[in-house]
C-alpha cells in the first residue's frame, strides 16, 4: 500500500501529527477545553470564508482569525473562570454564524464536507512540510514553555506566586492552538482533528500516570490511532477520517476494559 | 518583614470595604496567625500580601522577594490530574530557576514524605498534599512562610504534624510565618502574634495579650 505516494504522503503526515496533536491535548484536557478543537476548526472554516470573502489567501485569513478565536478564548477566562467549555460555546456560535452568512449570502463557496472530513489521502508536498513547519514551531514552543505550562494548567494561583507569567504563557499556548489547527484543518477535518486531539489523552489518563507518562502513553495511542485507521480504511476502501475517529474511540474502550479488568483490583 | 499601612480593600467598590483601613508590622522571626469569624477578610488579607489582588487604597511593604505560600487547597484542585509529588516539586523548581534533583528528596524529607515522591497527588490524604504543599513552599528556602487555614480538611495526626514542621521553620531557622486560622487552640500554641480581625479593622496582640483578653472576657 505504500507504494503509491499519497499513502507514503499520508502516513508522514499522520506521524507528524500523531506526535504533535495528543502533545496539545494533553493541556486542552487538563484545562477543560476538550471541545476546544471543535470550536478552533470552525473558526479557521469562518477564516476561509472570510479570506474568500475579503479576497485574501484563505489560507492566511484562516490563521489569523483561528489565532484570533484562540486569544479570545483565553480573554474570556476573566469573565467565565469557572466554565471553560461555556467560553468555547460563544466563540463556536460567533465562528459559525460568520460561515454559514457568508457562505449562505453566496459570497463565498466552500467545500463543507472537505472541512468536516479533511482529506489526508490528498496531503502534497507542500502540505506535508506546513505540516512539519507547524510540528517544529509548536513542539519547540511546547517544550520551552513544558514546565511553566504544567505549573499554570495545574495550579494557576500558585504559579502566579512563583513568579509565572500565565496570562502570557496562556496567550501563547492559545496562540499555538490556533496556528496547529488552522495549519492542518483541511487535511485533518474537524472529526479527525478533534479526535486525535482528546481521545488519545482521554485513554492515556486511565492508566494513572504521571504526567510524562499520560503524555507519552498519549502520544503513543495518538500514533496507534491514526495509522491503525489510515492501513483499515486502506483496505475497506473507506474515507480515513471517519475510520481514525472510529479506531481512536476503540483503542479507548480496549483500555477502558483492560483498566477495568486488569488495572484496578 | 512586613507593613502594611492604611490599607482598604472591597470586592464591590460600592459597598462599604471588608478591609477597612489595616495596619500591620510584622517582625522578623515571628509567627503571627489571622483571625477572625468566616468572611471578615482573612483570605483577602493574604491574597493581597502575596499581591494576588490589589489594595484599593494603602500600602504594603514587604522586606524580602523569598516567600513559600501555602494554600488551603489549590483552586480548582482536580484530584485526577496526572502528576506525581516529584513532578510537581519539578515544575516549581523550575520555576524558582534552580538546579538539582536531590533537592527533592532532602526537602521531601524534612516534611516526613520521601517514600511518597512518585505518587499522584490524588492518591495523597489531606493532610499528606499539606506536607507536600509544605515541601513546595520550603523550595525557594523562604524568609517569609504564609499558610492559608493549614489545618483544613486535614486529620489530628497529621495537624500535629504539620504545626510541629511549621513551628521549627519558626524557631529553628527564623523563618517567618503568617498564617489564616480558624483553629484558634492551634494559633494560641503556636503563634508569637495573633492578628485579630473584626469589622474591617484589625488589631495586633502578643499571644499572652490575646490569652488574657480571653481570659477576662
Amino acid at each position: 500500500m505504500f507504494q503509491y505516494s499519497f499513502m507514503r504522503n499520508a502516513l508522514l503526515a499522520s506521524l507528524l501529527i500523531s506526535i504533535l496533536y495528543p502533545s496539545i491535548g494533553m493541556f486542552l484536557v487538563l484545562k477543560r477545553q476538550s471541545m476546544i478543537g471543535d470550536t478552533l476548526s470552525h473558526a479557521s472554516f469562518a477564516g476561509v470564508a472570510l479570506g474568500v470573502l475579503l479576497g485574501i489567501n484563505p489560507i492566511l485569513s484562516a490563521f489569523i482569525f483561528t489565532s484570533i478565536a484562540g486569544l479570545l478564548i483565553e480573554g474570556l477566562r476573566v469573565y467565565y473562570k469557572r466554565y471553560a467549555e461555556l467560553i468555547l460555546v460563544i466563540i463556536l456560535t460567533l465562528c459559525v454564524g460568520i460561515a454559514i452568512t457568508i457562505i449562505s449570502m453566496g459570497k463565498a463557496s466552500a467545500n463543507v464536507n472537505s472541512f468536516l472530513f479533511g482529506s489526508i489521502l490528498t496531503v502534497s508536498d507542500r502540505d506535508l512540510l506546513t505540516i512539519l513547519v507547524m510540528n517544529v514551531i509548536s513542539i519547540t514552543a511546547l517544550m520551552l514553555l513544558y514546565n511553566k505550562l504544567i505549573y499554570t494548567t495545574f495550579d494557576e494561583e500558585g504559579a502566579r506566586i512563583a513568579g509565572i507569567k500565565v496570562k502570557l504563557v496562556n496567550y501563547i499556548f492559545a496562540l499555538i492552538v490556533g496556528a496547529t489547527i488552522s495549519a492542518s484543518i483541511r487535511i485533518m477535518g474537524i472529526l479527525v482533528l478533534s479526535s486525535m486531539l482528546i481521545i488519545p489523552v482521554a485513554a492515556s489518563l486511565q492508566l494513572g500516570k504521571g504526567f510524562k507518562q499520560t503524555l507519552v502513553f498519549s502520544i503513543l495511542f495518538g500514533f496507534i490511532d491514526i495509522i491503525g485507521g489510515l492501513i483499515i480504511s486502506y483496505y475497506i476502501n473507506s474515507a480515513p477520517g471517519g475510520v481514525i475517529a472510529l479506531t481512536s474511540v476503540f483503542v479507548l474502550f480496549i483500555v477502558l476494559l483492560t483498566r477495568r479488568f486488569y488495572l484496578v483490583p | 518583614m512586613l507593613e502594611i499601612e492604611n490599607l482598604y480593600f472591597s470586592y464591590n467598590r460600592s459597598s462599604t470595604y471588608l478591609l477597612n483601613d489595616i495596619n500591620l508590622k510584622v517582625p522578623k522571626g515571628s509567627y503571627v496567625s489571622i483571625v477572625g469569624d468566616n468572611g471578615c477578610g482573612k483570605s483577602t488579607l493574604v491574597k493581597l500580601i502575596l499581591g494576588e489582588k490589589k489594595p484599593l487604597k494603602g500600602t504594603i511593604k514587604l522586606y524580602t522577594n523569598r516567600i513559600g505560600y501555602i494554600p488551603q487547597r489549590v483552586e480548582g484542585f482536580n484530584p485526577q490530574f496526572p502528576i506525581t509529588v516529584s513532578e510537581m516539586l519539578n515544575v516549581h523548581r523550575k520555576a524558582l530557576g534552580m538546579k538539582g534533583l536531590r533537592l527533592n528528596d532532602s526537602i521531601l524529607e524534612k516534611v516526613g514524605m520521601k517514600e511518597y515522591k512518585n505518587s499522584l497527588i490524588g492518591n495523597l490524604s489531606g493532610g499528606q498534599l499539606q506536607k507536600v504543599f509544605i515541601a513546595r513552599a520550603l523550595m525557594g528556602q523562604p524568609e517569609l512562610l504564609v499558610l492559608d487555614e493549614p489545618s483544613t480538611a486535614v486529620d489530628v495526626q497529621s495537624q500535629r504534624e504539620i504545626y510541629s514542621i511549621i513551628k521549627g521553620l519558626n524557631k529553628d531557622f527564623g523563618v517567618t510565618v503568617i498564617s489564616v486560622e480558624h483553629n484558634l487552640n492551634a494559633a494560641l500554641l503556636n503563634s508569637t502574634h495573633i492578628f485579630k480581625i473584626e469589622n474591617g479593622k484589625g488589631i495586633l496582640f502578643s499571644v499572652d495579650e490575646y490569652t488574657a483578653m480571653l481570659q477576662e472576657v
